[in-house]
């Protein structure tokens, strides 16, 4: 990779410099509770259950649009920093099986971080993990004059790894990098004043994926951080409520003590962590810079095992029991927290209302019964306006791509509902930060199941009721539905990975997994 | 690859001109193969009858009749020059529409690129309802021209920002207003975007447009007063039904592809899912809404929308003709749309669109079940082959009297129902069930035959028809096109 330019930096900071008027916000407001006032009040109702479930997806709809307008009606708000401030720093680097020249990189980055007093140690987990490269690890840090902290005792998975180097180290702050999470030398010029409020627990800093044009896959994972670590942190940052993301952030100490270390009871320890600091008051911030980067998935498959990750341990949250209900949070806290956690439970929507055509299809039934025109003339301007302001509020970086990932990882989401609700184990894993070969297309069997079950209820409902206004109406859904779909079908498709450069080597050709045991 | 992509755009504004000169070529050769050759319309007949007195005249009919003056004095000279034959009446507003054409290029070059500009004015060429009234004997093309006028200068003066724009918008403005009323929705649309991004003008613009805007009220007020002094309109013309969303949403289907049958238009409507879809397509990395394109989404649908609230609050005025004047900002904008797509994805859709508007064009013309055609000179032809002097024509609703008045040479007796004196001041009378009857006996007393002649259904059509065929013998029933029907009656029995 070659260095970024002065103007390559500005530019790929662009999604964190956004405003959106607020007329524009409130505008959005109204048009969404007119238009769920319309569709649940006004219009009568087709076949009853369909329409209870559309008007649950609605509720849902309006609470993401309200919320995400709450979190954006401010994203300049900055905490109290003093430049000068001064506490000494541990960087942890996390590693189990990653390629050397990736942790070299980041070894070495680490220390050209220009701060007065940093400790650098590799938090080498690859013994416990039963890696066959663990002991080059430990030769590695000798060689880039680091410490290596080998554990011995295995559990917790990543947050057992910190909890455990947070016993044998000492400084007041620390910092945690994931193994690729090359850091930039003023990384902790730029995050380490906020501290001087005494009771700033944590502050986290973009997951910046810097091998982002590599293909389909690693720009569209990109293209949908983008929304996370642009408006939507930005917004919480105002609220204290900025989720700690496991990476890229700095950590006060006696904070993380109070709370009993990173949490080992959730395969997100980070989300969890933040969550607890949060009711024990501790504060948190956001700073909106790339100061750090990292390795997006470069496969399906990856990107597949990831999103799991975060969809299950966001969802451990409120499963089984409701740890929003959590003495000391706020409000607003605790509606940050839900909203996060919410955007997985959208799969289970995105699904219902996928479904609504394919019903009509096979049996006629209808949630509504209205004009479609009449419809159209509600529901267009209250999209295409949450769209826009969707748009403007990342600085137009959000992408087809990424609402097609959003949209088509409902499997995901419904597949994580369900290991939560039924308390699955599920073993934590580190994202891969090799480009897996193989055929994925496996993982999209639901989207290419709909395709075929949406082209013959087509075919089906042509048959049976003739070319209706209501015939073409659900086919322009289902086709809509299809063409949100397709580039997922495509991400996992064999040929993604053709005639790409990738940013480190292949693995192996290995067998795809879709089990969530070891996701 | 960098050569490459600055050759191609170099070598296409070089063609641009000839292109340019062939979708020229084009609509004329469509308008000569199909549109010229349709029978006279209604609105038609009325601008012909309205344009044959002198001008004063002109003056007070169109000013009854809820216009504004300019096309029909400009049609007016060209009578006096040409004729009043319906083909070089029409040629008039073609004439409008092909001046049009490169205006619409200018007016893309000044804000898009030229591969945007050529496709956007593509569409204006095929464009199904663009066509219909480029041979229309109205002043939508007129309206059309001063309008790209306008938002050519308009659009000059944030760009350019000359005092040659200037002077242009304020020309284009007052002409305008003398074009149609609903031209001031455009000027609307104009200040509504200058307030919404005043920066892009220069800081003394406020006072200019106050200026402009001055200038066109002192220019206007006679004609206003002139109305007023009038009186009440002529209720000549046909009489709307409030909107409702489904005039909208079908105005638009129609500005892309015309007049279709219910069946076809309902088909292409209700796939208005789809457009969710384009939109998501467009969501694109750093693809910003220019202010170009912010300019023309608010000058198509400000207009729309206070056209549909106004027909709403105070009466109804939503027609799709009427708001002709924002199917070139719709285009610009839909050009824009696909344009922000991937090459390979725009490629296709710009060619499914122009296949698509080029099919519905094609079927506009040639359909005879096209819903806006109106075959009056058929119907009269068969007329006057077959009524005899004994026989009386009823046409209803009266104002249909006018294309049936040019075509017919007949030796029977023409009327209306309700019965209405042309050449007496006032309104038509309006329609009274409980006077049908006297009405009807007036009309039908010494005649053999009663041919009535049904179109433009006021609400009370079929109460008429119900009337005749409750009280006399119906012997012939001919649909001539939609909406256009003739009925036979026997009257007498003694001959």
């Amino acid at each position: 990779m070659t260095e970024n330019t002065p103007k390559e930096k500005t530019q790929r900071s662009e999604f964190m410099r956004a405003q959106v008027p607020r007329s524009m916000m409130v505008f959005t407001i109204l048009l969404t509770l007119l238009y769920f006032y319309l569709i649940a009040f006004t219009f009568a109702a087709g076949n009853m259950t369909l329409f209870t479930l559309l008007i649950i997806g609605e509720i849902f709809h309006v609470f993401q649009v309200i919320m995400f307008v709450s979190t954006i009606w401010r994203m300049d708000y900055e905490a109290p920093q003093d430049k000068l401030h001064f506490e000494p720093v541990d960087i942890f680097i996390t590693v189990v099986s990653e390629p050397m020249d990736i942790i070299e990189k980041t070894v070495r980055a680490a220390k050209a971080i220009e701060y007065p007093s940093v400790t650098v140690h590799i938090l080498n987990d690859g013994f416990v993990a039963k890696k066959e490269n663990w002991q080059e690890v430990e030769v590695l840090a000798k060689r880039l004059g680091v410490n290596c902290i080998t554990r011995r005792t295995p559990g917790g998975a990543k947050a057992g790894n910190i909890n455990h180097a947070l016993r044998v180290t000492k400084a007041p702050l620390v910092v945690v990098f994931d193994a690729d999470h090359v850091p930039h030398p003023d990384f902790l010029k730029k995050t380490v004043p906020y501290f001087v409020d005494e009771r700033m627990g944590f502050v986290q800093v973009p997951q910046y994926y810097k091998n982002y044009q590599l293909n389909y896959v690693t720009q569209s994972a990109w293209e949908q951080q983008q929304l996370f670590f642009g408006p939507i942190c930005r917004g919480k940052n105002r609220l204290n409520s900025v989720t700690m993301c496991g990476t890229n952030m700095v950590i006060r100490r006696t904070a993380l003590e109070e709370v009993g270390g990173m949490s080992e009871t959730s395969i997100a320890e980070d989300f969890l962590t933040g969550l607890y600091m949060h009711s024990r008051k501790w504060k948190s911030v956001y700073v909106p810079e790339i100061l750090a980067e990292g390795l997006a998935p470069e496969d399906f498959l990856s990107y597949y095992k990831q999103q799991f990750r975060w969809a299950r341990g966001s969802l451990d949250v409120i499963f089984p029991r409701n740890l929003l209900l959590l003495k000391g949070l706020t409000w607003n806290q605790r509606l940050q927290y839900f909203v996060s956690i919410s955007f997985y439970l959208s799969g289970s929507i995105v699904l219902m209302n996928a479904l609504i055509p394919i019903v009509f299809f096979f049996t006629g039934l209808v949630p509504i019964v209205t004009s479609t025109m009449i419809l159209a003339s509600i529901f267009l301007p209250y999209i295409l306006l949450t769209l826009y302001m969707l748009q403007k509020s990342s600085n137009f970086s959000f992408t087809f791509r990424a609402l097609a990932f959003s949209m088509g990882q409902f499997h995901i989401h419904i597949l994580a509902l369900w290991s939560a609700m039924t308390r699955q184990k599920v073993k934590f894993s580190v994202t891969p930060k090799r480009a897996q070969t193989g055929n994925f297309l496996k993982l999209a069997i639901p989207h290419i199941a709909y395709v075929i079950v949406a082209l013959v209820g087509m075919s089906y409902s042509y048959h049976t009721g003739g070319l209706t206004a209501s015939f073409i109406a659900n086919s322009a859904w289902a086709l809509l539905n299809v063409g949100v779909f397709l580039p997922v079908i495509y991400a996992a498709s064999p040929q993604l990975m053709r005639n790409k450069q990738l940013s480190v080597p292949k693995l192996v050709p290995e067998e795809v997994s879709v089990s969530t045991k070891d996701i | 690859m960098t050569l490459a992509a600055t050759t191609q755009p170099t070598k296409l504004v070089k063609a641009a001109p000839w292109i340019i000169a062939g979708l020229m070529v084009l609509s004329t050769l469509l308008s000569l193969a199909f549109f010229q050759r349709q029978s006279l319309r209604l609105d038609e007949a009325q601008s012909l009858w309205q344009t044959s007195h002198g001008p004063a005249m002109i003056l007070k009919l169109v000013g009854e009749d809820v216009h504004v003056p300019l096309y029909h004095l400009i049609l007016h000279v060209w009578q006096l020059f040409f004729g009043n034959d319906v083909s070089l009446a029409r040629l008039l507003s073609f004439f409008f529409f092909l001046l049009s054409i490169p205006l619409m290029y200018a007016l893309g070059r000044l804000c898009y690129d030229v591969k945007t500009s050529l496709f956007t004015t593509a569409l204006f060429v095929i464009s199904p309802f663009m066509n219909w009234y480029a041979n229309e004997i109205r002043m939508y093309s007129l309206l059309v021209f001063m309008v790209l006028l306008n938002q050519y200068f308009f659009v000059s003066i944030f760009k350019k920002k000359t005092t040659g724009a200037w002077i242009g918008f304020t020309i284009t403005a007052i002409l305008g207003m003398y074009t149609h009323y609903f031209f001031f929705l455009i000027l609307l649309a104009d200040l509504f975007f200058y307030f919404y991004n005043r920066r892009l003008f220069l800081p003394r613009s406020l006072p200019k447009f106050f200026g402009v805007f001055f200038l066109l009220v002192v220019l206007f007020t006679p004609w206003v007063l002139y109305v007023l002094y009038l009186g009440s309109s002529a209720n000549s013309a046909p009489s709307l039904a409030p909107p409702t969303t489904v005039n909208v949403f079908n105005t638009f289907s129609e500005f892309l592809f015309g007049f279709q049958t219910d069946h076809l238009n309902t088909i292409l409507v209700s796939l208005w899912p789809l457009t969710i879809l384009l939109a998501f397509l467009a969501l694109r990395k750093n693809e910003k809404l220019r202010p170009e394109t912010i300019y023309f989404l608010i000058a198509f649908l400000l207009p729309n929308i206070v056209a549909f609230a106004v027909s709403i609050v105070v009466r109804p005025v939503y027609l799709s003709r009427y708001l002709i004047f924002t199917l070139p900002s719709m285009y610009f904008v839909v050009a824009w749309l696909l344009g922000t797509y991937p090459r390979r994805m725009a490629i296709i859709a710009r060619t499914a669109l122009l296949v698509l508007m080029a099919g519905t064009l094609w079927v506009e013309a040639v359909s005879a079940a096209t819903p806006v055609k109106e075959n009056y000179r058929e119907a009269v032809n068969y007329l006057e082959e077959h009524v005899k002097p004994a026989d009386v024509i009823v046409v209803s609703a009266p104002f249909t009297i006018y294309p049936v008045m040019y075509y017919y040479r007949g030796p029977a007796l023409l009327s209306t129902l309700p019965i209405w004196d042309m050449l007496a001041h006032g309104p038509i009378p309006a329609f009274f069930e409980a006077e049908l009857p006297g009405q009807v006996s007036t009309l039908a007393a010494g005649h053999e035959n009663l041919w009535l002649l049904l179109s433009y259904d006021q609400g009370y059509q079929e109460k008429v028809r119900l009337y005749f065929d409750t009280h006399f013998e119906r012997t012939y029933t001919h649909k001539f096109s939609p909406g256009l029907s003739l009925y036979k009656y026997k009257l007498r029995y003694d001959r």
